[in-house]
């Protein structure tokens, strides 16, 4: 008898955490889809430049930092190894690009999934953004100083 | 109106994929683990490491399936353990720090550049975000 309490409740809160979970992924993915159609990551490209700036990098990361930051490493992917393949950008300015992006990407996505479980996230992807940017910024000093 | 059906289309599908073989099994064997001893005695043996970090040992079970195997994974096994709001936050600083290594490490790769640096840096960025997050909390 408390096998068969057991298994409906997990069976119950196991659909619920489905159905919240499949709210959520479908919304990006329409998000994504509208991205890809009205290419909105070459409009929002001046957002990430005063960072690629600071970092001094070439301003042709913009675009996989951007893809990488909104829409994730995985469905950015794409994107993110084309513009590292067109061969503008230097093999130090990919390493900064995946170092922040190891750190800190899909802020859509992973913000939401973890709202819905009740984690106070976005302070957290505010201090994982400071995070990305201060290790990017620290290994771009000490990488210049051998480039020199 | 394309793009919703696209999107819905692609949602769903990855709902699917995920859900079915991700979150569910997770999800399905963290609870049934509930019922038996081997939480407990996992919890006793990781409780020193995770203490550092403020979580019970227990927490340790999600944050290296989401490193490992994936995000989703370490959702599926969290959810039934039922942490609290602190915990809860502490456990996303860790595994949105480091999350689906082997996975997006082949990312990093195939766009050029060497991992190993990579995954100790993300490994290292965890540990202190959380201990950071379990400090101000």
């Amino acid at each position: 008898m408390s096998f068969i309490i057991v298994a409906t409740t997990i069976l119950k809160d196991s659909l619920l955490l489905f159905g919240q979970l499949a709210l959520i992924i479908t919304a990006v993915m329409i998000m994504v889809e509208f991205f890809q159609e009205y290419r909105i990551l070459d409009k929002l490209l001046a957002l990430t430049s005063p960072f690629t700036r600071l970092l001094g990098i070439s301003g042709e990361a913009d675009l996989p930092l951007m893809a990488g930051l909104l829409l994730g490493i995985g469905y950015g992917g794409a994107i993110i190894i084309d513009s590292t393949r067109q061969g503008k950008l230097s093999s130090y300015d990919i390493y900064l690009i995946n170092l922040f992006l190891v750190l800190c990407h899909s802020l859509i996505e992973d913000t939401l999934i973890w709202a819905a479980l009740g984690a106070m996230v976005i302070p957290i992807q505010i201090g994982r953004f400071i995070l990305a940017l201060g290790v990017c910024y620290l290994v771009s000093r000490f990488l210049s100083c051998f480039k020199k | 109106m394309q793009i919703l059906s696209r999107g819905i289309r692609r949602g769903l599908n990855v709902t699917w994929e995920l859900g079915i073989k991700v979150v569910l099994p997770a999800y399905i064997v963290v609870s049934l683990l509930n019922y038996t001893p081997v939480i407990k005695w996992l919890s006793s043996l990781l409780e020193p490491m995770m203490h550092l970090i403020g979580l019970p040992g227990q927490a340790a079970l999600p944050l290296i399936l989401g490193a490992l195997v994936s995000f989703y994974a370490a959702i599926g096994a969290l959810v039934p353990m039922g942490f609290d709001a602190k915990e809860l936050t502490i456990i996303a600083a860790f595994v949105l720090c480091a999350h689906d290594i082997p996975i997006e490490s082949v990312i990093s790769k195939k766009s050029g550049s060497r991992v190993s640096s990579l995954i100790m840096i993300r490994l290292l960025a965890a540990v202190c975000l959380a201990m950071l997050v379990n400090y101000i909390l």
